[in-house]
């Protein structure tokens, strides 16, 4: 297995990235979330652990508004990222999600050439003005997902011709493209194998450097190695929030303590 | 659990014999008994349904194909400035008077002395008779080449035109001497005449261009009678189908899958999509004529009539299709769009549209050519006309001109008295076959070259 003893696990922000005050979420009649209040730093790595169900993905779904394409979903409460309410009438999800990046749980690459899967996010938000800035962002972006040196030569071929991990450091690298501020990643090593985990572990700790990381995850031991925040939720609520060591060492809640020691989820 | 306590305590329940594997048990034999029974009824049901499918195409072209080929009779005909301009000034109104009747006597007469001057004997069979085998076809389209080429008049010219129905089907093998001893339209004489004429190299078979560039004929000539009149309605038809259809479908099914909300409406309208595809095709053709003929007093028998019904009956089919599509392009490529910032819009047509092509085309062909199929709706609206002149070109206002359509035609020949209709009928079910045939192939290429993996 992996060893990770030479990541960064101690808070060194004190910068609030993204508040959520009083977050309730619906689905239909059903409460997914309840009274979710938590802090995310800036230039952190923060994981959301919990069972299933517990609501840790609806709650990083939330972050940009991507429950907003489920119908039948109903968010309450708010969230301010950089001190304003991203549920306000007056913004614009698509806006948002450029700021607020995602990568998800299965590699998802569009069905087009690596270079396209990189530079679509560029494109449509109109941040390049000529060809050369583009394969300069693409370039930087691949580079910062630690995918340049295997795919350079190959930027035409399709990008879900790659295997699992490198499919899954291309989406980062999708994510990274935008230039967002908040990278939000929804269990990003669940579909891989432990070498290509161990590589976007690597990645996500040096992604620290340039935005405020969310990470969901079901592996405690992936959340104590990448993270320095470490939120856990059981059934709807958030538990207990604080600095992994801290939670992994010792946590003030019984049900935290029941979780990490294996005796509930 | 419970199987590991037994095993530790076989006084209880006694562990049953150990069977051997090289000897079946019962079950096993009748599991194994009935999949072969499976398997059988399956091959079965692919040999009828191919063996039906062989005799009809089988029936269909041992009819058909002898209506891509027409004999003719081709002899020397003096065209006599006398009879033909008698005032002799070749003025086109002057020479209009000169019916086909004049050039039909010209032809019968001019005919009789080229056998003679063959030495072809003309023995039991009367001058009236010979003159049957010209069919009066001949004599109109030697009128218009006249009329059209006045400096003919004098000369002598190869005169090659269509036989008549059942010297072509003598000919075909469809008519032989013992049906034409019942036939009051044909004598035995004539068809040992018949062959005299075919050993001289007068009369002869050969390939029908005029079947396929022809428009529809009467009864009294079969042998002119061509699938050009319908060939360009059934193009045009497709074409105008095409341009409405597709655009609808598409924007509808984009419409309903990615931005509806998933109401009451939606739901009704889901519903009633799914209805109108099982709605039979006549009623849409009493709706055409109630709402395009009656109401909006579009010309009757008009291509754009026809391909406006066959659009409302497509539509249904091709919004179920693309919404398949659509619904088949898995969630994850929208969200991997939606978050990076692409608005629905964009998702839609950068990503899921790219994805959903091939399957929209496919279904997009298969109603087009379910439509071109189509006979009922058209029947209704007035293109089962008999239709002689050629529709205008299609920048001309054609799509308004009367035209008929294939499947029509076939209708219409099937239901005539005269067998050489009947062997038309068939051929033009050979080229209807031949369309829908190139229409498939066409779909399934275009599956292939768009079909992409993720």
């Amino acid at each position: 297995m992996y060893d990770a003893p030479n990541l960064e696990t101690r808070v060194t922000q004190t910068n609030t990235k993204i508040t959520a005050r009083g977050v309730q979420v619906f689905y239909g009649e059903k409460q997914a979330l309840q009274d979710v209040n938590v802090d995310i730093l800036d230039n952190t790595v923060t994981a959301f652990i919990g069972p299933s169900g517990c609501g840790k993905s609806t709650f990083l779904r939330c972050l940009n508004r991507m429950n907003d394409t489920i119908s039948s979903a109903r968010v309450e409460g708010e969230i301010l990222l950089d001190g304003e309410n991203i549920y306000d009438k007056r913004v614009d999800p698509v806006q948002l999600r450029a700021k607020v990046g995602m990568v998800f749980q299965k590699p998802n690459p569009f069905p087009k050439s690596i270079y396209d899967n990189v530079a679509y996010g560029p494109k449509i938000h109109g941040l390049t003005r000529s060809k050369a800035e583009l394969d300069q962002i693409v370039e930087e972006s691949l580079r910062k997902a630690a995918l340049w040196n295997e795919v350079k030569d190959r930027l035409g071929e399709a990008g879900t011709g790659l295997s699992g991990g490198q499919q899954q450091r291309l989406c980062i690298a999708r994510a990274v493209a935008t230039a967002p501020e908040v990278l939000l990643m929804d269990e990003p090593c669940s579909a891989l194998d432990p070498i290509a985990t161990a590589q976007v572990e690597e990645l996500i700790d040096e992604l620290r450097a340039s935005f405020s990381v969310v990470i969901v995850t079901h592996s405690m031991q992936q959340a104590a190695r990448v993270s320095q925040k470490t939120a856990f939720f059981h059934l709807g609520h958030l538990v207990e929030y604080g600095d992994t060591s801290h939670i992994f060492t010792n946590p003030s809640d019984p049900r935290t303590e029941s979780y990490i020691t294996g005796r509930i989820g | 659990m419970t199987d590991a306590t037994s095993s530790q305590v076989p006084a209880a329940t006694p562990a049953p014999a150990r069977s051997s594997l090289l000897t079946q048990s019962a079950l096993m034999k009748k599991r194994n008994a009935a999949e072969a029974r499976f398997k059988a009824y399956g091959l079965a049901a692919i040999c009828i349904s191919l063996s039906v499918l062989a005799i009809m195409l089988w029936t269909i072209f041992s009819d058909g194909v002898s209506a891509f080929k027409q004999a003719s009779l081709t002899f020397p005909v003096t065209l006599d400035a006398e009879t033909l301009d008698p005032k002799g000034n070749r003025d086109r109104a002057e020479m209009m008077r000169v019916t086909t009747i004049g050039y039909t006597k010209l032809l019968n007469a001019q005919l009789l002395a080229h056998l003679e001057e063959r030495g072809i004997s003309t023995e039991g069979v009367s001058d009236k008779d010979v003159a049957a085998f010209i069919s009066r076809d001949t004599p109109a389209r030697l009128r218009d080449m006249v009329l059209e080429q006045p400096a003919l008049l004098g000369q002598t010219i190869e005169v090659s035109g269509f036989a008549t129905g059942r010297i072509d089907g003598y000919i075909k093998g469809r008519v032989t001497r013992d049906t034409a001893e019942r036939d009051t339209n044909i004598s035995v004489a004539q068809l040992d005449l018949a062959d005299r004429m075919k050993d001289e190299g007068i009369l002869a078979s050969t390939f029908n261009w005029g079947f396929l560039t022809n428009p529809d004929a009467s009864d009294q000539r079969p042998e002119a009678a061509g699938l050009g009149v319908a060939l360009i309605g059934s193009a045009y038809m497709m074409a105008l189908v095409v341009v409405m259809v597709l655009p609808l479908g598409v924007a509808a099914s984009i419409y309903l899958e990615e931005f509806a909300p998933r109401n009451r409406w939606t739901d009704l309208i889901e519903v009633n999509i799914s209805n109108l595809a099982a709605v039979p095709s006549i009623v849409y053709g009493i709706l055409g004529l109630a709402i395009f003929i009656n109401f909006a007093k579009f010309p009757q028998s008009s291509p754009l009539v026809g391909a406006l019904v066959l659009t409302l009956m497509t539509l249904p089919t091709i919004i179920i299709a693309t919404r398949a599509a659509i619904r088949a392009v898995p969630p994850s490529i929208r969200d991997a769009a939606l978050g990076v910032g692409a608005s629905k819009m964009q998702t839609v047509f950068h990503h899921v549209l790219p994805l959903a092509a091939p399957g929209i085309l496919t279904g997009t062909i298969l109603g087009l050519a379910s439509a071109l199929g189509e006979t009922a709706p058209l029947l209704l609206i007035g293109m089962v006309a008999f239709v002689a002149n050629y529709p205008a070109g299609p920048l001309d206002g054609g799509v308004l001109d009367p035209a008929t359509a294939l499947p029509v035609q076939v209708y219409s020949w099937a239901s005539r008295s005269d067998p050489a209709f009947i062997e038309r009928s068939a051929g033009a079910i050979i080229v209807l076959l031949a369309f829908l045939v190139t229409m498939n192939i066409i779909a399934i290429i275009l599956r292939r070259k768009f079909e992409r993996r993720w």
